[in-house]
């Protein structure tokens, strides 16, 4: 099964507003894709819609959000349901700035529903971190039933590598993700003792599923993804030449 | 101190430039949510932090010149975010306490 784990939609201030739930589902069906997480900036308010939607085309869906720590650290927390992931966005929400977004500057945060209605705009500021450090929403992701990923960590901005220098060993990552452009050959080595995806990090619909990981799983669930990582059994896609 | 002066000071080049863009005071950070906590108006960030999000940070301080160290680029969105707010970028080779010195005539910027 193939499979995006690092999807943005509308409600991500950096993301498209062409991001709507339904047209990421129509995408990724259209990719071949056999399952996808929804991770935004900070927040699981948009996967109430695409849980929706995915139900009605037949995709596996996970609901997640990409946290950035205290560190600066993107990071994948990804459930089985949407309640869980309502749930990590709550307690995520809680160690955010109380500063108004000011969509003039850092976007939209549309919330939506499964049919596109703007139901309200997120006013916290998604673009900013959390006061969370990484090993507290590990704790909380797992205590939550979650998968927990630290994200692309080959780029040079928000990564565990350019935030800490490395992959840091107390932290027990589920998995970490590599980007669409990253040279397997040079990060393997570097993610050593680690399972390793690769998942689009989609900002707009043509980049949704043009990079996936491929995993021979019984179903597309936490527990499913868990044991694959366990057994560090994924294949991942060629990179792209272009981010 | 203008855009211009600070990128003589700092041995660097002026990748942005923006009208009437200037500082009375310096902040260095790498970690936004810092800058964001405590670096006050019209300073001049220094930082390594090359990308779009920066530019969004000194909208919300109101900062209206940023040094970026160790010659990092400058990638399109960053640059074309930074000339829609205002915001004249020095692009400068030394690093962070390098151009902490070459600045030191400026005050440090208080939140």
């Amino acid at each position: 099964m193939k499979f995006d784990l690092h999807i943005h939609s509308c409600l991500s201030p950096c993301a498209a507003l062409e991001m709507s739930p339904a047209e990421i589902v129509r995408r990724a069906c259209a990719a071949g894709m056999g399952g996808i997480a929804l991770t935004d900036h900070q927040s699981a308010r948009n996967t109430p819609a695409i849980a929706e939607c995915a139900r009605r085309a037949g995709l596996a869906c996970l609901y997640g959000l990409e946290v950035c720590t205290a560190e600066e650290v993107h990071t994948l927390a990804l459930f089985d349901t949407t309640e869980q992931a309502l749930a990590m966005t709550e307690w995520v929400y809680a160690a955010m700035p109380k500063r108004v977004n000011d969509p003039e500057t850092f976007g939209d945060q549309p919330v939506v529903t499964w049919d596109d209605d703007i139901v309200e705009l997120e006013w916290r500021i998604l673009a900013m971190g959390c006061r969370r450090t990484i090993p507290e929403v590990a704790a909380k992701c797992h205590e939550l039933g979650g998968l927990y990923l630290a994200a692309h960590i080959d780029r040079t901005a928000f990564s565990v590598t350019s935030q800490l220098g490395g992959i840091p060993a107390d932290v027990p990552f589920d998995a970490v993700e590599l980007s669409r452009t990253a040279d397997e050959a040079v990060w393997r080595p570097r993610a050593a003792g680690y399972a390793v995806t690769r998942s689009s990090d989609a900002h707009n619909l043509d980049d949704v599923a043009r990079v996936w990981t491929e995993a021979d799983l019984d179903a597309f669930t936490v527990a499913a993804l868990k044991d694959a990582f366990r057994r560090q059994a994924t294949t991942l896609s060629p990179k792209l030449t272009k981010f | 101190m203008t855009a211009a002066e600070i990128a003589e000071k700092v041995g660097g080049t002026v990748a942005v430039a923006a009208d009437g863009a200037q500082a009375t005071s310096v902040y260095v950070g790498d970690l936004l949510s810092d800058v964001m906590g405590h670096a006050g108006e019209d300073c001049v960030l220094v930082t390594i932090q090359n990308h779009l999000n920066t530019i969004a940070v000194c909208t919300l301080v109101g900062c209206t010149v940023l040094v970026i160290c160790h010659s990092r680029p400058i990638p399109p969105d960053m640059a074309e975010g930074a000339a829609r707010e205002g915001v004249a970028v020095v692009v400068t080779p030394l690093s962070q306490y390098a151009v902490a010195l070459a600045l030191k005539e400026l005050p440090p910027s208080t939140h």
